[in-house]
């Protein structure tokens, strides 16, 4: 093989990923090494995996360089990434929850991949801190393509048993086959809140009180939205539901901004079709809001990304603001700043782990 | 990635590999007719998806523009293929049944074949034992074939199927109240999958052919002199078009009984070697 194997990373239900280093570009990488089990051939992940990923290229999704298949295993070579998400707020986060501007650089990063991945019709549908890898540059890729599948013009039924509980939509709870897109937009919202309070906000045990916890938050929702969902979705089951209200995210989440708390809501909708697109959320003024960048701009730091002023607004984001809260000056492009900050981001960590993750720890 | 699918190079097409292997275009036209078939009849045993059953069909086509009759038998490559498209449609079968079930349709095909006296007599199923040596033979030809499939085909498994934009295309042509055409035109491309021409040619071209076919023999008027030609709505050439039909019409040429149990006697890789060899002016 071309790969020196190094320490064993870790351990899956159906692989176990080793560091590899590259014998011919000493370049360090990641092998999944996959058994090829006598009972059930390849396993479907690993078909999954390896047809989806050798074509989505793109900064924010792990990039897969080479299979090398034998007789009695399957080794994927994978970019080598540090560490997932989850490990990432236990070592850095205070009691798990993030500083608000790596909340943001993350979400946006995680917005970035998912888009892609839409873009190219392509559903993740495992989407959790655990499944996104943050390398020392402080970039963030979607990994583990283990449940992905490509959808096209509609003719199939899914499989309702996709991504892990405590980020599952609650259409798909709801018995839902013929979801899309947006099943990957709530997992998303679920990690923007987990990212702000340390905690996972929906920590359901089984099916059922996964709703629950759901609705206990975002509140029950009326007769008229779970009509129009089984209509949408016949395979969903109707049934009575306690009448939960909602909650304020604001008390949920108050040290969240209220463009935060605003695009949380747009993105944890109980109805699938009024959730925000992967690509709109990328337009929301979160983005581009100048007052949370503050802080860091007082330290000195890169993140003071001053926005060009001529930069015409956002002009393709389609919900008009309740309250203007972003009114001082023009809204730069969001992506661009975005864009800026990580590249600013990339900058400043130029090797070894004494910096990582570059500018964050304060 | 869910892209556009793969489809044969010039000279994928051009020279097979199993036409560098010696085996005539017509033999191997209709060996790939016969996979086919037999896919499609374990799929229906099965109770599979029908979108499972056109996926493995595809796969299969596919394959071989990329490998040689004479190294993988149709048999073993259409039993991989069904069980690698149930995995990728999300309806996976069990080993067994599926193991089981082309056993089935192999023994008939022995049967019907065997030298045994005229007339023949009534098909009977033997089951296998369930620790049997053919089930752990048909276990590890399945894995080999699935495996051989995925490698060959470099995890190319996306499928584009064309049920849903043939719907389309007959409510554009305004056909949908003739419920004749649009059951008919939905036959042709299920037909179409005895054929290679999806691994030939883009979706909507197979459509269109279906569409003609359907169209000529219900004597239904569209549009068809230039600059005015129905098919350009949907991009489509008219001589690949009209290749397409060609492929279709042909599987429904009537066959002779010689051609018909050639093809059933060599459903393995060693049939075909054997037959290959016993080639009078074999030319190597």
């Amino acid at each position: 093989m071309n790969y020196i194997q190094l320490e064993k990373l870790g351990e899956g239900t159906y692989a176990t990923v080793y560091k590899g280093r590259s014998r011919t570009t000493n370049e360090i990488v990641a092998l999944k090494e996959i058994h090829l089990d006598a009972e059930e051939g390849t396993p479907s992940t690993a078909i999954r995996e390896i047809s989806l990923m050798k074509e989505l290229k793109h900064v924010n999704i792990v990039r897969l360089h080479d299979v090398i298949h034998t007789e009695t295993k399957l080794v994927l070579i994978f970019e080598y990434c540090e560490r997932d998400l989850k490990k990432y707020m236990d070592a850095h986060g205070d009691r798990g929850a993030l500083d608000p501007l790596t909340v943001r650089s993350f979400m946006f990063q995680l917005l970035m991949g998912t888009a892609f991945c839409h873009e190219n019709r392509v559903l993740h549908r495992d989407l959790k801190p655990q499944n996104l890898l943050i390398n020392r540059k402080g970039e963030l890729k979607l990994g583990d393509f283990g449940l992905a599948r490509a959808f096209g013009v509609p003719v199939n039924t899914f499989s309702n048993e996709v991504v892990t509980l405590w980020y599952r939509a609650p259409d798909v709870l709801l018995g839902s086959r013929t979801y899309s897109t947006s099943i990957d937009v709530w997992s998303c919202g679920c990690i923007f809140a987990e990212m702000i309070s340390g905690v996972p906000l929906f920590r359901g045990r089984d099916n059922n009180d996964q709703l629950l916890h759901i609705m206990r938050i975002i509140g029950t929702p009326d007769e008229r939205t779970i009509r129009k969902m089984a209509q949408e979705s016949p395979e969903i089951q109707v049934k009575q539901w306690p009448r939960y209200p909602k909650i304020p995210f604001q008390q949920i989440l108050p040290k969240a901004s209220p463009q935060a708390i605003d695009l949380l809501e747009r993105l944890l909708q109980f109805d699938p079709a009024k959730r925000l697109t992967a690509a709109e959320a990328l337009q929301h003024p979160y983005f581009a809001s100048a007052g949370m960048s503050a802080p860091s701009a007082a330290a000195g730091q890169p993140y003071a990304m001053a926005p060009p002023a001529a930069m015409p607004p956002p002009s393709n984001y389609p919900y008009q603001h309740p309250q203007q809260v972003y009114p001082q000056q023009a809204p730069p492009n969001p992506q661009m700043a975005a864009m800026q900050q990580a590249q600013a981001m990339a900058q400043q960590a130029p090797n070894g782990y004494a910096q990582y993750p570059a500018g964050y720890t304060r | 990635m869910a892209g556009l699918p793969p489809l044969a190079s010039l000279s994928q097409i051009k020279n097979t590999p199993s036409s560098l292997d010696g085996i005539p275009a017509d033999l191997e036209e209709d060996l790939r007719a016969y996979g086919c078939k037999l896919i499609h009849q374990a799929g229906v045993l099965l109770k599979l998806k029908q979108v499972a059953v056109a996926t493995a069909q595809i796969l299969f086509q596919r394959f071989f523009y990329v490998s040689s009759m004479k190294q993988f038998g149709i048999g073993d490559t259409g039993m991989g293929a069904l069980y690698l498209s149930s995995k990728l449609q999300e309806c996976p079968v069990k080993m067994r049944d599926l193991i089981n079930v082309f056993d089935l349709l192999f023994q008939r095909a022995a049967h019907t074949v065997s030298p045994s006296s005229h007339p023949l007599p009534d098909f009977k199923y033997s089951p296998m034992s369930y620790f049997g040596s053919t089930f752990y033979d048909l276990k590890e030809s399945l894995v080999v074939s699935e495996m051989q499939i995925l490698k060959r085909l470099g995890f190319n498994t996306n499928v584009v199927l064309p049920y849903g934009t043939l719907v389309n295309y007959m409510r554009l042509l305004g056909l949908t109240s003739r419920e004749d055409a649009v059951s008919r035109a939905w036959g042709y491309l299920n037909d179409a999958l005895q054929t290679p021409v999806y691994a030939l040619y883009a979706v909507p071209t197979i459509i269109s052919a279906a569409i003609l076919l359907t169209t000529r023999h219900l004597d239904i008027p569209l549009p068809s002199t230039p600059p005015n030609c129905w098919w350009e709505l949907f991009d489509a050439e008219w001589e690949d078009l009209w290749t397409v039909c060609g492929y279709i019409m042909r599987l429904y040429r009537e066959r002779s009984p010689e051609e018909r149990s050639r093809v059933v006697g060599m459903m393995g890789k060693k049939d075909v070697r054997r037959w290959l060899e016993s080639r009078p002016n074999a030319s190597q």
